[in-house]
């Protein structure tokens, strides 16, 4: 599905990032974790064709993801607020979604309805614009507006961070539930191990914009992973 | 401490984003501030020769002392417009471990180093010594001067409490509204003059110095009021007020006809709506309206036949002032959510294409609101259709062009006047083709042949640009799609 190939970004004599080779297929959940700074960000960054590579490519079932644009409206992500239009209320906003990915009234409420649980009644019918909301609030409304449009890649920077600990549960199961139910690929970088361990059947570690690890197996995930932070 | 605070200060002053990113900028607003507190000092040494040989008046002082009043009327609306509230700068010392009573007292002490508290002092200063010493005495010109200083001083700090407690309510607008009336109003309908009301209180300090310890104690008491505003108000929610959702439905229901392009320009309708700094721009463009009421009903600019060669330039400004001015921060608006749209299909050809709709749409209202100054002649009506073409066939694309490049993020929150944020050095040098181009067209006509035939060249010119609207506007479309990284990662900075 996603392929990167010597992908490299540098900021004058800086590497930030240095990817030799990474095939993502499709329907995996892939993890990516890594110190701050270790490139995560500018990673999925470069995917989603915000941000220039100094040299390499990322590949969406083929096709380059800096020469055409029509693999957007198949790829959903929430990395910050600058994703955000932070001046409208969540409804504005999802309603505004609704028009560009030309989704029905019907489409859009059957998606929000999957996010009820994890929306705890905070988010919608609310006169307050999503500038207003809280970090844990306003990113509920980036991932549900991530995953509208029936995405074929989802990416999420740190979905975990700021959540509290019910909603946390609520976001794996929601994710593990699209997952099965529609093959979705997931592409999750976050600090919280145990959340990223667990639903994740693949994770890359970074360090210093490098791939120093590629794990697939379950079992010996944790066991690495503390050993390599420490923790 | 205090001189730890200070020195922040003054760092934070010497790497804002607005004076670090742009030295040219820098200087070139440090020019204009030197050179207008020059202004205000030419005028104030000239003030005497003024009253007394442009106004004919024999007593000078009498009819500055009986005027004084006026300025400081005319002080508190420029005030309120332009001084700037301390309470950003708080939120960054309130968790520190220094007393609240220290930093409100910095606060407000720092927003008093500032231009406008040196306007006073430089008008009337000359004055003083000029008039005041020789007619009353040194006593009289130290004493009078003290007491104008003190008067418009005390002014500082009940803006900063007024302004606080009413800003972006319809109570401080009506404040405002209601000054404005009584100062022109009264005395010219005679009702009443206020000037001679005040002016025994100016007279009096000629030979007391009890009006001046008075004046210093009001000058006290309002810093007392505006100290203990802030102080009981030291909170972040009560001074950064969290909006209602105001105006929720309101569109442009005709934008739903062009596509995504049409969405866009609703979403930038509500964008402009729902932040400060643009509504101040959209009500600046609404204020402009008026602009021609100087020009157009001025028997100075009547001439004996056809128009006034200026008019062109009020026509361009009535019917295009809204995408000037907004216009020219072009893509800096959308500079919080710019990766919004750059992860849409589509979505950066949209935006720029929902601007373009966006700008039209609000040139078509000004010219359907400019139609009235008829009234004037028909000539106007003329002047205003050619240059309404001219402003959405061939200005637009000027003014986008020219603003695409180096765009530069800002705080869509903070208020608009004297506020530098998003602006570089293209937003200053675009003023020169926006006033020379609409000429650069009507004038070798209008010389050669007939100014009529100008205005026909200006609105033929502005057509074709309409009719090749569909390949002038790609133009900018491909600049922004080429410029997409540099513009999301300076957007992506910290202001």
């Amino acid at each position: 599905m996603i392929s990167v190939q010597g992908l490299k970004k540098q900021y004058k004599n800086a590497v930030v990032l240095d990817v030799e080779e990474l095939q993502i297929p499709k329907g995996e959940c892939f993890g990516l974790v890594g110190n701050n700074g270790a490139g995560k960000t500018t990673l999925f960054r470069i995917m989603l064709n915000l941000v220039r590579p100094t040299g390499g490519g990322v590949l969406l079932d083929g096709m380059d993801v800096s020469k055409t644009e029509n693999w957007k409206s198949r790829v959903g992500a929430f990395l910050d607020e600058h994703m955000l239009l932070s001046y409208l209320t969540p409804d504005e906003y999802f309603e505004t979604l609704r028009k560009i990915y030309k989704l029905s009234v019907e489409d859009l409420k059957l998606h929000l309805e999957k996010f009820q649980e994890l929306f705890n009644d905070e988010i919608q019918g609310k006169k307050k614009y999503i500038r207003d909301l809280s970090k844990g609030n306003l990113k509920k409304v980036g991932i549900a507006a991530a995953m509208l449009g029936n995405p074929e890649v989802v990416m999420l920077d740190e979905p975990f961070e700021n959540l509290d600990p019910s909603s946390q549960v609520r976001l794996k199961k929601l994710i593990l539930q699209e997952k099965s139910d529609r093959q979705v690929t997931f592409l999750i970088s976050s600090h919280d191990l145990n959340h990223v361990t667990e639903i994740c059947d693949r994770i890359v570690l970074l360090e210093k914009g490098k791939v120093i690890k590629d794990l697939q197996e379950k079992e010996h995930m944790v066991e690495t992973l503390n050993s390599y932070f420490g923790t | 401490m205090v001189v730890e605070l200070i020195r922040l200060e003054l760092l934070k002053t010497i790497r804002s984003t607005a004076f670090a990113k742009s030295a040219l900028v820098a200087v070139f607003l440090a020019f204009l501030a030197v050179l207008l507190l020059g202004y205000v000092l030419a005028l104030g040494l000239f003030l005497k020769v003024i009253i007394e040989k442009g106004f004919e008046k024999e007593d000078a002082y009498a009819t500055l002392s009986s005027f004084l009043v006026f300025f400081f009327l005319f002080e508190f609306i420029y005030r309120y417009f332009v001084q700037k509230l301390p309470v950003i700068e708080l939120e960054r010392f309130l968790h520190l471990p220094i007393k609240k009573s220290r930093i409100i007292h910095f606060l407000l002490g720092r927003s008093f180093v500032s231009p406008l508290s040196l306007i006073a002092l430089l008008l009337f200063t000359p004055f003083a010594f000029q008039e005041v010493g020789p007619r009353f005495g040194s006593f009289a010109a130290f004493s009078w001067l003290a007491s104008v200083c003190l008067s418009s001083w005390s002014l500082h700090w009940l803006m900063l409490w007024f302004k606080q407690k009413f800003e972006d309510s319809w109570k401080g607008l009506a404040v405002i509204f209601g000054i404005l009336l009584l100062t022109s109003g009264s005395t010219y309908f005679g009702w009443f003059n206020l000037g001679d009301w005040v002016k025994p209180l100016f007279d009096w300090s000629l030979v007391s110095a009890i009006p001046v310890i008075c004046l210093f104690g009001v000058f006290l008491g309002m810093y007392y009021l505006a100290y203990k505003f802030y102080y009981q108000n030291a909170y972040l929610e009560d001074l950064m007020e969290e909006e209602q959702v105001r105006f929720v439905n309101q569109e442009f229901g005709i934008f739903n006809r062009f596509g995504l392009a049409g969405e866009l320009a609703n979403l930038e309708w509500k964008l402009i709506i729902r932040h400060k700094k643009s509504r101040t721009y959209l009500m600046l463009a609404g204020f402009f309206l008026l602009y021609g009421l100087i020009f157009y009903a001025n028997p100075q600019y009547k001439t004996e036949q056809g128009f006034n060669h200026l008019f062109v330039f009020v026509g361009s400004f009535i019917t295009g002032i809204f995408m000037l001015q907004y216009g020219q921060l072009f893509l800096s608006w959308n500079s919080a959510n710019f990766d919004f749209y750059m992860q849409k299909e589509g979505g950066l050809e949209a935006l720029v294409k929902g601007k373009y709709l966006l700008f039209i749409g609000t040139s078509v209202i000004c010219f359907l609101a400019s139609v009235p100054y008829v009234f004037f002649g028909w000539e106007i009506l003329l002047i205003h259709i050619a240059t309404f073409l001219f402003n959405v066939g061939v200005i637009i694309h000027m003014v986008i062009n020219l603003a695409l490049w180096k765009p530069k993020p800002m705080d869509l929150n903070k208020g608009a006047m004297f506020n530098y944020e998003g602006v570089g050095v293209a937003q200053f040098l675009m003023i020169i083709p926006m006033m020379g181009a609409p000429y650069a067209i009507y004038l070798p006509f209008a010389l050669i042949f007939d100014q009529y035939v100008g205005l026909l060249a200006l609105g033929v010119v502005g057509a074709a640009g309409l009719v090749a609207y569909p390949y002038l506007s790609k133009i900018a479309v491909r600049k922004v799609m080429a410029n997409q990284y540099e513009i999301s990662s300076s957007f992506r900075q910290e202001l």
